[in-house]
């Protein structure tokens, strides 16, 4: 599986494969607005306790706001 | 600190980004979700030819718009047809009489922040919106613009 995707048909074909979706950006943007299925995860509470609901078995699939 | 380091080991990057999956016009959700983007209401059945159509033939299938989007391909925007140009020589292409570089908006450019940006400039023709990569998703006229934005009662101060 690649380590970036680049697309909005990746991301899809990566979510119908059971793909869990992060968004890493903070708690108040992600309240306004963000990918639907998305769950966050601040870049900057990053730890055990942050991620404890998602399956490490299962593809991660992150994004912040734009490039860089 | 990472994911990979906490012992996940397949993590996909979006590159691109939030910004760029909302500029292709896909949805959202969140607060704006209540919030009307353009890209929820523009029209997508603007007429559009390719740069090598005669004028004749364009204003033959454009029926009642006074404009025509002239398209790659890929439908991405080369330039835009108003009223002047279709009612133009007929023979002539559109690429000799097309407008270059029309201005474009992104599709989740709020109404209101069209509407502000029609009024402050005057604008009452149709606004393109485009994806980030410039397909063509529709246009909004001004007055569908002030009909929408009125009809979701969003306009606290009328008159302005």
């Amino acid at each position: 599986m690649p380590s970036q995707v680049f697309s909005v048909s990746e991301v899809k074909q990566l979510l119908a494969q059971g793909a869990q979706l992060v968004d890493v950006l903070g708690a108040d943007e992600f309240e306004r607005d963000h990918l639907p299925g998305a769950i966050n995860i601040p870049l900057k509470q990053l730890d055990n306790g942050a991620v404890a609901d998602l399956d490490r078995k299962r593809p991660v699939l992150v994004y912040c706001n734009d490039f860089g | 600190m990472r994911l990979e380091t906490l012992g996940f080991t397949n993590v996909i990057d979006y590159v691109p980004g939030k910004l760029a999956w909302f500029e292709e016009n896909q949805p959202r959700e969140g607060k704006a979700s209540d919030e009307t983007w353009i890209g929820d209401v523009a029209d997508a059945d603007v007429p559009t030819c390719g740069l090598r159509e005669r004028l004749g033939d364009v204003r033959a299938r454009t029926a009642d718009w006074d404009t025509c989007v002239v398209v790659s391909s890929e439908r991405v925007v080369l330039g835009l047809l108003r009223k002047a140009e279709l009612e133009g020589d007929p023979n002539a292409t559109a690429e000799q009489v097309m407008r270059s570089g029309p201005k474009t908006f992104r599709p989740n450019v709020t109404l209101e922040e069209l509407l502000k940006s029609m009024r402050d400039h005057d604008i009452q023709t149709n606004s393109l919106v485009t994806t980030g990569e410039g397909k063509l998703l529709g246009v909004i006229s001004r007055a569908d613009a002030e009909a929408t934005l009125a009809h979701n009662g969003a306009e606290t101060a009328p008159g302005i």
